[in-house]
């Protein structure tokens, strides 16, 4: 059986006041696992140049003083 | 002003996390393309109202967002894929011991409405606390608690998991079944 442990003792109701997040959303949980496969999988995709560029450009620009 | 080189590494550094939340609020590539790039134009503009020191991904996290929210006004709040069609092609089974597919989860996600969505996001992925997560979303620090909840029960119910409810009572597991059944 999968079995998953906690910290503390899960006495239904009882509401932890403390580490929410890894209550709800942590790595023991499947829903919180399955987030930050998700969202790891979205920040490593490859970064098009476009976003260095315009950076760039807007450096160029001035930046207080933009003239438009 | 002579801030800019270092703002502009810290800009760049920042994008693949930016792009992430993009992608996981638009639930679609270019526009979440389009929102980065908004985002960093607007940033760029905005740099001198950005406090050194303190978190520039929350500062850019709430610039796309506002972005993305105003984009979503104009347009007149843009077909969201109705929750039927979606639901009817999900073709979820019930999952095998943690072995949930990421292809399922991605289309569990979409079906959130956006609020859920980003709570969950920014609380479960991207790192922020409950505090930083409620200044991005300019809403009190209860709300996304809820928020949070809400949308992992509904994930659940969707993918049919039971989560740390595998602990619970039988009854939890059956309260989910029905309610998904129905839906």
């Amino acid at each position: 059986m999968y079995r998953m442990t906690k910290d503390q003792e899960g006495a239904p109701g009882a509401k932890p006041r403390r580490n929410v997040t890894s209550d709800l959303l942590g790595a023991n949980t499947e829903i919180g696992r399955k987030l930050k496969q998700y969202y790891d999988e979205l920040v490593s995709d490859d970064v098009p140049d476009r976003f260095a560029q315009l950076l760039s450009q807007l450096e160029k620009a001035a930046p207080a003083q933009k003239k438009d | 002003m002579a801030v800019s080189a270092g703002f502009k590494t810290d800009l760049l550094g920042a994008i693949p996390s930016l792009r992430a939340f993009a992608v996981s609020l638009a639930q679609n590539a270019d526009k979440a393309d389009d929102l980065v790039q908004e985002t960093l134009v607007k940033a760029w503009d905005k740099q001198t109202s950005f406090q050194p020191g303190t978190n520039l991904k929350a500062w850019l996290f709430t610039i796309l967002r506002n972005e993305f929210y105003s984009q979503m006004r104009k347009r007149g709040r843009e077909v969201q894929d109705s929750d039927g069609i979606m639901t009817g092609r999900l073709a979820v089974h019930p999952s095998q011991h943690g072995m949930l597919d990421l292809g399922d989860f991605r289309a569990a996600l979409e079906l959130l409405p956006e609020d859920q969505r980003e709570a969950i996001i920014l609380i479960g992925a991207s790192g922020f606390s409950y505090e930083e997560a409620a200044e991005i979303c300019e809403c009190a620090v209860g709300t996304i608690k809820s928020r949070v909840s809400r949308a992992r029960t509904r994930l659940q119910e969707i993918l049919k998991i039971s989560g740390e409810a595998d602990f619970g009572p039988d009854a939890i597991a059956t309260q989910v079944m029905g309610s998904s059944a129905i839906a």
